[in-house]
């Protein structure tokens, strides 16, 4: 009697659990979320950047899941941390592409990381906007192939090193440049030699080129090799923290000459690590915070950063609204037809511009003007934007 | 050219040479490699920075305040990482990988609690005095001249004080001044306390000079080089073999290239341990077994 009753339940339950299983599982994978990944460096030395960067990105989903998500379903963001190293990057990759299994991933900022990621990105077809890494080999390969997955929103090294060099000649009329950039960096090797080669071709001199490893803390010695061969310009293609330190210790040294950064500058931590330091100097930047539309998106989500908003946040905004579009374009979330998507972005109005257009040829954005910061009074100052010949 | 250089490395050995000082002094007695000195180093550096940005004081009594801090976190690292290991007569390799372990758990410690955001001191003493046409920062001077008090201060107190008998009695053979009736315990207290009080001076050096964050102890790398050259558990030999690299480093850098710095100064060790496998000032090999 018992042993009866036992069974017809059991077979109940079972008849039961596939009717709602079947009708379930088929309403659920019309309204599954669409999962993008986000592969920034949350902790470590980039983590002001990775964090605003997050942040940004995280407000550009909520925009997007209120106005109704992506064809009828809703984003889900999947953070992994890259800690801005390669081998870091590698792992958190493989996490959200094989256990994640993201649609798309914004995000490796760095020039080095996305390109530990591409690999990866490639092999599982998942279709990859990078926000700030400018290395020209992040999107094709070194024999001029292209890297079908890789997309970025900010201007390419070769791009920012020939701007920088023009604006130091012209407009600073700097002759002799002296260089000092990070070995253990694709980004500011790039940059360095970029810079170095449009600085002669417009009839500069390069006075000194010097190396330092990652990670160094004390720069007088190169300095002061640096400062025997009386430059007019010392430009720093390095991130903020050697940037300032290094502007610190120059001073110390004597050293006069302006000092010129590089994007990586754009970090507003540089103001209170340089100090008075670096008063009177220039940097490349690849947005404008004084541009009514950003100024006012600033002061509408201020609270939710935890610190200063810095490009990064901008950018993942941007990306996150052109891969929107993308999706929504390919009516599928086959990463395939993303890219497809993708590389068809024309005039598309984003955050940091009316018409953002991605060359198919090179996954790059078109046209997109270098801003000029300079410091003053402990502040980024606006001077002018700078478009190189 | 040549003098800047020189003075450049004298003033970057000096700051490693306060941080070997305490390397050699644990590893004297211990006999093992205290890797957690980095981090105490390190927070050491924040002691005195918040009580620098927070209660305002000048760098000076910050500078108080971050040697006492730092000595009492030496002493508690002593207590809860090491001390239960001698007692149970571990051998010197637990006790390092006891130290690296503090080391990681302090670090990310710090990460989660406070942040890894870089911090910089009000600005102090930044002018610099031309001598001919090198130059030297005022801070640099005051490093070298403080530096050096401090381990004068230290020799004076090992050579004359009972205590600093002990603790080089201790040096020579930890177990036999235990039966002779000397308090282990406190003797061990006191040499992490002073151990605390130079990486707090490290600490707020490093942190005007540089700058403050997590990681910022891995440039006690170098001081562990520096000791070693000067041979391990040597105070002198600590001084010397920071200076030392200061200056091997700062010419590397001018006269070959800067990227390739430390490939010379660890070919420099290498070589050195080769010639003199236990620096220049150690104690020979066969006393310590």
């Amino acid at each position: 009697m018992k042993k009866a009753w036992l069974c017809w339940s059991v077979v109940i339950c079972l008849l039961l659990g596939l009717i709602t299983g079947c009708s379930s599982g088929d309403k659920a994978a019309g309204k599954q979320p669409i999962k993008i990944g986000h592969a920034v460096a949350l902790t470590g030395d980039a983590s002001v950047f990775g964090q605003s960067e997050h942040t940004g990105l995280k407000i550009a989903v909520e925009d997007i899941n209120k106005k109704g998500g992506i064809l009828g379903r809703k984003v889900e963001l999947v953070a992994a941390d890259t800690r801005a190293d390669p081998a870091e990057t590698v792992n958190a990759v493989r996490r959200l592409v094989d256990q994640e299994k993201v649609v798309a991933i914004i995000g490796v900022s760095q020039s080095g990381v996305a390109m530990a990621a591409t690999p990866i990105i490639t092999a599982a077809k998942v279709p990859t906007i990078s926000t700030t890494a400018s290395n020209p080999y992040v999107t094709e390969t070194k024999d001029g192939k292209l890297h079908k997955y890789m997309f970025r929103v900010c201007f390419i090294d070769t791009y920012q090193g020939t701007v920088g060099a023009q604006f130091a000649y012209e407009r600073l009329k700097a002759r002799r440049a002296a260089i000092m950039y990070d070995v253990g960096s694709d980004y500011s090797q790039w940059l360095a030699r970029y810079f170095e080669e449009a600085f002669i071709k417009i009839g500069g001199t390069i006075v000194a080129k010097e190396a330092y490893r990652t990670g160094e803390l004390d720069f007088r010695a190169p300095l002061g090799k640096i400062k025997s061969a009386e430059p007019d310009l010392l430009f720093l293609p390095v991130n903020q923290k050697d940037a300032a330190l290094a502007a610190k210790q120059a001073r110390d040294l004597g050293i006069t000459a302006i000092l010129m950064g590089g994007d990586n500058w754009a970090s507003p931590d540089i103001l209170s690590l340089g100090g008075s330091a670096l008063e009177g100097s220039y940097f490349i930047n690849l947005t404008s915070f004084e541009e009514p539309a950003i100024k006012e998106w600033c002061q509408t989500h201020q609270g939710k950063f935890g610190g200063p908003i810095v490009r990064n946040a901008l950018l993942a905004y941007d990306a996150m609204l052109i891969l929107a579009n993308a999706i929504e374009r390919a009516g599928t979330t086959d990463g395939e037809k993303i890219a497809a998507a993708l590389e068809q972005t024309k005039d598309l109005p984003v955050l940091t511009t009316d018409k953002f257009t991605i060359d198919p040829k090179t996954h790059n954005p078109l046209n997109r003007p270098a801003y000029f910061n300079k410091i003053e009074n402990n502040q980024f100052v606006f001077v002018e934007t700078f478009a190189a010949k | 050219m040549f003098i800047q250089t020189l003075i450049t490395g004298v003033a970057i050995g000096g700051i490693y040479a306060l941080m070997a000082v305490g390397y050699s002094l644990v590893f004297s007695i211990l006999n093992f490699s205290n890797f957690a000195h980095g981090v105490v180093i390190m927070l050491g550096s924040y002691v005195g920075y918040y009580t620098c940005t927070l209660l305002g004081v000048p760098v000076p009594v910050a500078t108080l305040a971050a040697m006492a801090g730092a000595a009492v976190i030496a002493v508690l690292n002593e207590k809860l990482a090491y001390k239960p290991l001698r007692l149970r007569r571990a051998v010197p390799l637990y006790f390092m990988i006891s130290a690296m372990g503090a080391a990681i758990f302090l670090e990310n410690l710090v990460y989660v609690t406070v942040g890894a955001h870089f911090l910089t001191y009000p600005e102090f003493m930044q002018d610099s005095i031309a001598i001919g046409s090198s130059n030297i920062g005022l801070l640099d001077l005051v490093a070298l001249a403080v530096s050096a008090t401090a381990i004068t201060a230290l020799t004076l107190f090992l050579n004359k004080s009972k205590q600093g008998m002990a603790i080089r009695a201790a040096a020579k053979d930890m177990t036999m001044i235990g039966v002779l009736g000397v308090n282990i315990n406190s003797l061990l207290t006191v040499v992490f306390a002073i151990a605390g009080l130079f990486a707090g001076l490290a600490g707020v050096f490093l942190g005007i000079k540089y700058l403050v964050y997590p990681t910022m102890g891995w440039i006690t790398n170098k001081a562990y080089v520096a000791a070693v050259i000067g041979g391990i558990g040597s105070l002198p030999g600590a001084v010397i073999g920071g200076v030392l690299l200061g200056i091997v480093e700062s010419m590397v850098s001018v006269y070959v290239s800067t990227a390739f710095r430390d490939v010379f100064s660890f070919t420099f060790l290498i070589v050195l341990l080769l010639l003199r496998p236990s620096g220049l000032f150690g104690k020979s090999l066969d006393e310590k077994v």
